[in-house]
């Protein structure tokens, strides 16, 4: 009975996550096309460029930008049922092998950058909760300006210091782990810092329960106590977190990959947007909403198996 | 490897000590000129016994992300035409075209049918042999609608047919007599590809694996990230120009795109890289006085920044207002803002090393006064609440459709500050860039602003001959939109002659009635500011477009 229920559930998300994915590709194609500026045109004639008209047309045919739009919009979800997302306009191979070739930069700037902010918020939000007054104030101030801060900010003060100053790590590139170290601490502090002040408000009221005083009672350590008990119920608040974490974390890439100029799919939506390259931005769109969809249906699936009421509920 | 990083950095210390303990400022071989400014054809830091071997590291601004050089106008294709392709001709210190892989060539009388005898022996890295063949297949690909070329196409526009007389020669037939035809084919964006890969592959295939008979051979390519360049085995066909034969010196050349200004400036002081083909000009000064490395800052021929009117629309159809803005410009506060000293004030419609630059043309000056009185002249007597001109109710205002990429140029505010004061209201519209490519085809602007860089005063053809005015059914550059049948009669001259005499008086007289009809501003010559590592050796100054070129660069060990 429940196992059927859990079934249910699931299938129910994922045709909610189908739709998501449809409605971000139609808000996108709309959005797009809705923008002023001629597609073809910024795809051949940009600055310093001069084609001939006959350039033009062929580029305006082979992307099917003569039809009307109705017309573009059928053949470009009958395209996507086929799996195919089209070709780019500026880099003239397939939008998946676009973002494919992008992907592993990306992928190892975010992941780094989401253990650095787990390991960095759970240290502070541990030593910090429920400690004296200033201690808390300190912690939540630093926090809230990190949080705060615009990431290119973030990013460039780390440069200057780290890099332009000491000569400490490389300014750019994708090569090797050095080079990984700023623009992962760049993405990684605004939401460490968000992480440790919900964490440490989780653990401050977990701390307060009547399990912990018992804990305590039998003669457990401070440390142990925060670590071992606290810890774990307040953990749960991070998984909840996860959709905010990915976004700021696909949001930031855009900024952090231009600054640090690293290869990535945040670069490439950047350039896709500003040369209107529509099929590259609708599959990074595409991307990105899958990408939060999974997630999402993976939280939902953890959260029915750690506890079985949130299915019934 | 951050060891190593800081091994080099020591080194540099160390090299810095002594050059002070001697007083030795680091005299550069620059050629004629100052120091800075090398001479089209000079070789750069060339002192030394030249060895073999060793990798370039080289930083560009970014990835046009096509490598064959006939479908895109990335200007990159300045430094890579010549790393990886070869032209037909290459143009000597004067900017005459010589020999390179055309040995030589007749024109006829009606300056229609050039036929070119070809240098025998060259081959493309892909073992196909470089012949006449090669040649019309070149051509056919850059005039090749799927081949969207932006440049190479455009340049060769004139281009009909092409005969094989055998093997070696070949005749190639205009459709109309195009003087400039050799000077365009000295463009990196005009080198040649291997046939059989053009044939074989998509264009859109080509971009990734172009095929040359360049000094190096493409051997990676990741877009966004770099590329990678490997030293040809049996290159024998530079250009005579280089005074060299045989291989390049370097191993390779591994190119990488750093976008930012502040990163890439950094980085080559830094060591990461040993050139960059972009020094920002906010940093030139500061290269400038590094002894560590030679800076250079090499004009270029063609159209100076220049801000256009839109002379096909009011108010900028009325020349008074034109010259009354002009007038109202402060040219000179302007380039010394932009330039950080490093750019030179526009003296005519062409940049100065343009050939057939006309010393003699004078460009009108700033002053405002004048700029007062041809507004009341034009009727824009009185004035509203704000403090600007207007005409039966109307205000004296213009567009300004504008893009940035990174930072805005600081040139729209100057200008916008400088001409309210007599008057005009400036409303400076910043935009994507898509949608400022798409106004300047439509016309639907006031004031617009560029460059145009080419190797030949044919640049004044394709920024005003009415041919050149964009319509529904042509694209083109001149964005000012004028029309004067005494400047096309000129330049339609200028493209039948091949006379040297009669381009000198034509395009003379082209650049003097420019100067009365005021289409723009010119502001400055633009010029490449680039860099490299004293350890580096013999790197030429490009005589087409004044970049560097790499072919018998050595580095030292």
């Amino acid at each position: 009975m429940a196992a059927r229920a859990q079934v249910g559930r699931i299938g129910g998300r994922v045709l909610a996550g189908v739709g998501v994915l449809w409605g971000a590709a139609t808000l996108s194609f709309l959005a797009l096309h809705a923008t002023a500026g001629d597609a073809a045109l910024a795809t051949v004639a940009g600055d310093g460029a001069n084609p001939t008209q006959a350039v033009l047309e062929r580029v305006r045919q082979d992307y099917g930008l003569d039809l009307p739009l109705h017309r573009q919009y059928l053949n470009y979800l009958g395209n996507l049922l086929t799996g195919d997302l089209g070709e780019s306009y500026q880099q003239r191979i397939s939008v998946t092998r676009a973002i494919g070739e992008q992907l592993g930069p990306t992928v190892a700037l975010a992941l780094s950058a989401a253990l650095l902010a787990l390991v960095l918020a759970v240290t502070v939000a541990v030593f910090t909760a429920g400690r004296r007054r200033w201690v808390r104030s300190t912690a939540s101030g630093a926090e809230v300006v990190l949080a705060s801060f615009p990431t290119f900010v973030l990013g460039l003060l780390l440069l200057i210091v780290f890099s332009f100053r000491t000569g400490w790590f490389p300014v750019s590139g994708n090569d090797g782990f050095a080079a990984l170290v700023l623009p992962a601490v760049t993405l990684a502090l605004p939401i460490a810092a968000v992480l440790a002040q919900v964490l440490r408000a989780e653990l401050e009221d977990v701390l307060e329960q009547p399990f912990i005083l018992t804990a305590r009672t039998r003669g457990m350590r401070d440390t142990a106590v925060r670590l071992r008990h606290a810890l774990r119920h307040a953990l749960i608040q991070i998984v909840t977190m996860s959709g905010y974490m990915i976004g700021t974390l696909l949001g930031g890439a855009v900024i952090t990959e231009t600054l640090f100029v690293r290869r990535g799919v945040g670069q490439l939506m950047l350039t896709a947007v500003t040369t209107k390259d529509i099929p590259l931005v609708l599959g990074v769109v595409l991307f990105a909403a899958a990408v939060y969809v999974v997630v999402n249906l993976v939280v939902d699936i953890v959260y029915g198996l750690v506890d079985p009421r949130v299915v019934t509920a | 490897m951050r060891v190593r990083h800081k091994l080099r950095s020591l080194a540099g210390l160390a090299a810095l000590a002594l050059l002070a303990g001697c007083g030795a400022g680091g005299g550069a071989a620059t050629g004629p000129g100052s120091a800075n400014e090398p001479a089209r054809g000079a070789a750069l830091n060339a002192e030394g016994t030249p060895v073999s071997g060793g990798i370039l590291r080289l930083s560009m601004n970014t990835d046009p992300l096509c490598l064959d050089p006939h479908a895109i106008s990335s200007d990159v294709e300045q430094i890579f035409g010549h790393i990886l392709t070869d032209n037909l001709v290459y143009l000597d210190e004067q900017g005459q075209p010589g020999p390179y892989l055309a040995e030589s060539w007749q024109i006829s009388p009606d300056g229609r049918t050039y036929t070119f005898k070809l240098r025998q022996g060259v081959t493309f890295s892909d073992g196909t042999p470089f012949d006449a063949e090669a040649v019309r297949v070149n051509f056919e690909h850059m005039l090749d609608p799927t081949t969207r070329s932006p440049l190479a196409g455009p340049y060769i526009a004139p281009y009909r047919d092409s005969k094989i007389i055998d093997a070696h020669t070949i005749e190639v037939h205009l459709s109309v007599a195009y003087s400039p035809f050799l000077d365009v084919l000295a463009q990196g964006w005009l080198g040649l590809l291997s046939p059989k890969a053009i044939n074989e592959t998509t264009p859109a295939q080509l971009c990734e694996k172009p095929i040359g008979s360049g000094p190096f051979v493409l051997t990676g390519y990741t877009k966004n990230q770099g590329v990678t360049f490997a030293k040809r085995p049996g290159y024998d066909w530079a250009p005579p120009q280089l005074k060299q034969t045989g291989e390049a010196k370097l191993d390779g050349i591994e190119v990488s795109w750093v976008g930012q200004d502040a990163v890439r400036f950094n980085s080559l002081t830094g060591g990461q890289y040993q050139a960059t083909g972009y020094v920002p000009a906010q940093n030139a000064a500061a290269l400038k006085n590094n002894p560590e490395f030679v800076y250079a800052n090499v004009n270029r021929i063609g159209l100076p920044y220049t801000v256009e009117f839109n002379t096909s629309r009011a108010p900028f159809d009325n020349l008074d207002v034109r010259r009354a803005f002009a007038a109202a410009v402060n040219v000179p506060a302007i380039v010394a803002t932009l330039g950080f000293g490093e750019r030179q004030q526009s003296t005519s419609y062409v940049d100065r090393v343009t050939k057939y630059y006309d010393p003699a043309v004078k460009l009108p000056g700033f002053d405002p006064k004048l700029a007062n009185q041809l507004l009341d002249q034009a009727g824009w007597t009185s004035r509203n609440g704000d403090g600007y001109r207007t005409k039966g109710g109307k205000e004296l205002a213009v567009q300004w459709p504008v893009s940035q990429a990174g930072t805005v140029s600081p040139i729209f505010d100057l200008i916008q500050a400088q001409v309210k004061s007599v008057g005009i209201r400036v409303n400076i519209q910043l935009l994507p860039s898509t949608q400022v490519t798409t106004l300047r085809y439509a016309g639907d602007y006031d004031l617009t602003y560029g460059v145009w860089h080419t190797n030949t005063p044919d640049v004044l053809y394709i920024k005003y001959a009415s041919f050149s005015i964009p319509n529904a059914k042509r694209l083109g550059q001149n964005t000012s939109h004028l029309s004067d049948p005494q400047v096309d009669q000129w330049l339609d001259q200028a493209r039948q002659t091949t006379d040297q005499a009669t381009q000198q008086k034509l395009y003379g007289q082209v650049q003097a009635r420019l100067a009365e009809l005021v289409p723009g501003i010119p502001v400055y010559d633009n010029s490449v500011l680039w860099a490299f590592s004293r350890k580096l050796h013999n790197v030429s100054v490009d005589t087409s477009h004044g970049t560097p070129l790499f072919t018998y660069a050595w580095l030292e060990k």
